[in-house]
């Protein structure tokens, strides 16, 4: 990076200041990388599973593989800071799986997406789920050129999440209460989250799943089947 | 937290739009949507560890305006401002146009003239 010539102090006080009102998007490489995947993968339905750190969104990844396998072709691309501990979680189901690291960053980019799609076979592949590293701020921002956008909130980290975390909650169109087993052993009520989640985006759909003993898990999978299908009818009629 | 990769990409994309005139910017101003997740401080900082590392840049003034967040209503057809993340008209009707508020973008650049 080359450096100003002139101190400041010189700028300010000689010379004449010209102006450019110009308006330069930070997030437009991001935007038009999301837009390239979009096209690339036009014929899956990719679903971006955002939420805070261990809320459940590798387990139920595993647990919707092994629903899912004899019905759709499943892949799953997964984000974290350091490791490939959950790539090797979703293969030891049977999962076809690539671990994206991002190098500490709290967020997956467009451009990793991109580049990960030359390392993974996605032939007949229906459904392509990428889950996000686990934070409700950053990945909110990044269009990673998804159709669907999912948030889990496990039932432990409390019922007041949706406004506090409101761009993630806005931008999702389903919402997911993990851990749904815990309820009753925790001061979480579905109702308020669902209203607080509502406040912020009126048309967000809510589902209380446990991975763990199968609640809502029929239902969960049925919507990604409906999902499925609705990708594939927009394209035969397209 | 993602700041210091912004402030990076600003500079960066200062210099690819203007490779010529980059070394006259006195000032810059930042627009942030509210829905961007920026603190305007939190930029501030990572300009100022941005500096250490490129000690020419500390001559120029770094500028981060909040935008608020506006919706469009289609049953009035009136633009609202959401305030504490509430998406819904006075008129009583919800609604996610979003008109303004998930901007991230360089709004304004002043250069050293001669
Ligand atoms: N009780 C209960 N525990 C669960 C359930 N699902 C996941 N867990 C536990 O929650 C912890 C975190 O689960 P993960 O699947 O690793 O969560 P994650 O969201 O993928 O975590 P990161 O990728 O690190 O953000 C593990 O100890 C799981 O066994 C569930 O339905 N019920
Ligand atoms: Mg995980
Ligand atoms: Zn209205």
């Amino acid at each position: 990076m080359s450096t100003p010539k002139y101190p400041k102090s010189n700028q300010m006080s000689v010379g004449s200041i010209q102006c450019d009102n110009t308006t330069l998007n930070l997030l437009k490489a991001n935007d038009f990388v999301a837009k390239a995947i979009r096209e690339k993968l036009s014929d899956v339905l990719v679903i971006n599973v955002c939420s805070s750190p261990g809320s459940g969104k590798t387990t139920l990844m595993q647990e919707t593989g092994k629903r899912l396998s004899d019905k759709l072709n499943l892949a799953v691309l997964v984000g974290d800071p350091e490791t490939d501990r959950d790539a090797v979680r979703m293969k030891e189901v049977g999962i076809n799986a690539l671990q994206i690291v991002t190098g500490g960053m709290c967020h997956i980019e467009a451009q990793m997406i991109l580049q990960a799609l030359d390392h993974i076979d996605l032939t007949g592949v229906d459904l392509l789920f990428i889950e996000n590293v686990g934070n409700l701020v950053c990945p909110a921002a990044f269009d990673l050129g998804e159709d669907i956008r999912v948030t889990v909130l496990a039932a432990t980290e409390g019922d007041d999440k949706p406004k506090k975390y409101p761009r993630m909650f806005l931008t999702s169109e389903l919402m997911v209460v993990s851990k749904a087993d815990l309820l009753p052993y925790v001061p979480f009520s579905v109702e308020a989250v669902t209203q607080d989640a509502r406040e912020v985006n009126p048309a967000i759909d809510v589902m209380a799943i446990s991975s763990l003993k199968g609640d809502g898990m029929d239902e969960w999978c049925d919507w990604l089947m409906a999902k499925v299908a609705e990708k594939k009818a927009s394209l035969e009629t397209a | 937290m993602h700041e210091i990769s912004i402030v990076r990409n600003v500079f960066d994309t200062l210099q690819e739009t203007y490779p010529d005139k980059f070394d006259q910017i006195t000032k810059v101003q930042m627009e942030a949507g509210l829905l961007s997740n920026i603190q305007p401080i939190l930029i501030q900082n990572a300009f100022e560890a941005l500096i250490l590392e490129e000690p020419g840049l500390a001559d120029i003034e770094l500028e981060v305006v909040q935008l608020p967040i506006i919706a469009h209503c289609d049953a009035c057809g009136q633009d609202f401002e959401v305030v504490r993340h509430r998406f819904v008209c006075a008129c009583g009707t919800p609604s996610k146009k979003i008109v303004q508020g998930e901007e991230l973008q360089i709004s304004k650049v002043e250069f050293f003239g001669n």
